[in-house]
């Protein structure tokens, strides 16, 4: 209890500094009324809170399903795809508010389907090595594709593109906050419904089968549900890596394997992470902002080294 | 040693390459892989020698007939020397440096200027101008780009800010010719402190530092597509439409029409007012 009431204190602190800090000087008794806090900073920060969230359940699931440490929502070739949308739209005039970011999730998605495909080749059963593989393999190729098509195509167009390659939140408005608010609670629930058989599976794919898991429709579920999370994240903010990667691994750390705690506890711990990590992005270099990605890293992977030392340190 | 080597190898290589070969007195094959040099080179009354430019070269419409030989961000060395040059121009950068060593072992001469500030097109046109034959018309436009320079800075009339993409929202600063062309206009570029030529920058601050008007390079007179999303209508500029379309032949990029630039600029935020 201590620790959910922690994690929650957490994400209260990062919503309330993040509304509250910023380049802008907005006095605390104008927070309400201020243009700033309301067309800028909120959207920004709940859009954090979204995308960051997405991001570690995402990474929680997708570790569990491949039962591979390394694996990252980003790993599965969904970034090279959404970059390869993003850019092609650019490429091909596509216009409209929101061509971008539909073809940066058409992409991811495109993408997935082909690690998905590939994952398969050896029958009918998802092979988790098979789909770690095949990501990496279609990541590389859609990377090359957009280097190609960057390189090629008039330079200026393409500064589009920065976000897709970069990643970021400065695209935050009411409107991403509605879209995403509306879309990610499908895949969330159908992962936490995928709870109790990802604890099975961990013990292997046999053992769970035995257990009574229904293991081949379950990775597929699961599988489809991470992209598709991932799609929507990688689609508003660009790739912002680390979240997905480090925050499982520190929920694990303190919460156990057990999913119905992890991924609740990974969507408010990547929540938190990437609100801190933006504000520190929009405020240490005032004027100038980082870009959120770097910050993740930089303030993820000493984070995830404490806990390693703290929880690991007397058992090992 | 190896390190020294190195050093001595850096230092050779950082100086102004057009000494170490011979520059034939008069260069008549030119390739130009900057839009600055090119223009430059017309202006100076050299256009006939250009045999080459980049695609971005654009100004003047002239040098449209000149064949291209690629985007000059990577030049292409083989492609260039095609044109069997006399003498190349390049841009002063790193990736520029080793394309000059290279031009450099296949025995084309070459020169690497500097084209990032008013100042630095003054010097690249004196030198364009000896290098070329057209001595006293580099001279002269060297000579009214400086004279620019050194008048004095009229009053602020309006707190300017050049928006340059939205998404990330990137800014003008201190470093651009465009914050000089602004100064020289009588504007007050709002993110000045700023040191390089350009930086991301949140919204958030932009409505802070409050400009009276935004910048846009564009040859389009509509205002820009995010004028119309709200969270860039909490700028004031933005939500009271206070755009200036900068067109691309005076000020997409620093140029011996800079008193034009500074004249137009100065003629569009006084109409403004």
């Amino acid at each position: 209890m201590r620790r959910w009431l922690g994690l929650a204190g957490l994400v209260a602190l990062a919503l309330v500094s993040a509304v509250v800090l910023g380049p802008a000087h907005v006095a605390l008794g104008d927070l309400t009324s201020s243009e700033i806090v309301r067309s800028l900073r909120v959207p920004r920060a709940l859009l954090a809170l979204l995308v960051g969230g997405s991001l570690g359940v995402a990474g929680a699931s997708l570790q569990a399903l491949v039962r591979n440490p390394l694996a990252d929502p980003f790993l599965l070739g969904l970034s090279g795809g959404a970059g390869l949308g993003a850019v092609l739209a650019i490429a091909l005039h596509v216009a409209g508010p929101w061509a971008l970011p539909l073809a940066a999730f058409v992409g991811a998605l495109g993408a997935m389907a082909l690690v998905y495909r590939l994952g398969l080749v050896g029958g009918a059963q998802l092979d988790p090595r098979v789909l770690l593989l095949a990501g990496v393999a279609v990541g590389a190729f859609t990377g090359a594709i957009t280097t190609a098509i960057v390189s090629l195509a008039e330079a200026a167009d393409l500064r589009n593109a920065f976000l897709w390659l970069w990643g970021g939140l400065s695209g935050a408005s009411w409107d991403t906050v509605l879209v995403i608010a509306v879309y990610i609670p499908v895949p969330l629930v159908v992962l936490y419904a995928a709870a109790r058989p990802l604890d099975l599976l961990a013990l292997g794919e046999e053992p769970a089968t035995h257990l009574g898991a229904d293991v081949e429709p379950l990775k597929r579920r699961v599988y489809i549900a991470a992209s598709m999370l991932t799609a929507a994240a990688v689609a508003v903010s660009g790739v912002i890596g680390f979240v997905g990667l480090i925050v499982p691994h520190i929920t694990r750390l303190v919460w156990g394997h057990h999913h119905r705690a992890l991924l609740p506890a990974a969507f408010l711990g990547g929540g938190a992470l990437l609100l801190f990590a933006d504000t520190v992005a929009r405020v240490s270099v005032a004027p100038r902002e980082l870009p959120v990605g770097i910050v993740t890293a930089l303030v993820g992977v000493p984070l995830f080294a404490v806990l390693l030392r703290r929880w690991m340190g007397p058992r090992g | 040693m190896r390190r020294l080597l190195f050093a001595l190898l850096l230092a050779v290589a950082c100086r102004p390459t057009a000494d170490r070969l011979s520059v034939p007195a008069t260069a008549h094959r030119i390739v130009s892989l900057a839009p600055s040099s090119t223009e430059l080179l017309f202006a100076i009354g050299a256009g006939e020698q250009v045999v080459g430019r980049t695609t971005w070269c654009r100004y003047p419409a002239a040098a449209l007939r000149v064949p291209a030989v690629g985007d000059g961000l990577n030049p292409n060395v083989e492609a260039i020397a095609a044109r069997q040059p006399d003498l190349v121009v390049l841009y002063r950068s790193q990736m520029n440096e080793t394309a000059a060593q290279q031009l450099a072992r296949l025995g084309i001469p070459t020169v690497t200027l500097a084209q990032d500030r008013l100042e630095d097109i003054a010097h690249a046109a004196r030198e364009l101008g000896r290098l070329t034959g057209h001595q006293p018309a580099g001279d002269s436009i060297g000579a009214a780009i400086e004279t620019l320079l050194r008048a004095p800075t009229p009053a602020t009339i309006a707190r300017v800010t050049f928006v340059v993409w939205d998404n990330p929202p990137m800014v003008i600063g201190g470093g651009s010719y465009l914050d000089q062309l602004a100064t020289l206009a009588g504007a007050r570029n709002v993110f000045h402190d700023i040191a390089g030529a350009s930086a991301t920058v949140s919204i958030e601050t932009i409505i802070a530092r409050n400009p009276d008007v935004i910048l846009v390079l564009s040859d389009s007179t509509a205002p820009p597509a995010y004028s119309a999303r709200r969270e860039w209508r909490a700028i004031r500029a933005v939500r009271e439409g206070h755009f200036i379309m900068l067109p691309g032949d005076l000020f997409g990029r620093p140029s011996p029409s800079a008193p034009a630039a500074v004249a137009a600029l100065r003629h569009a935020l006084e109409v403004r007012k």
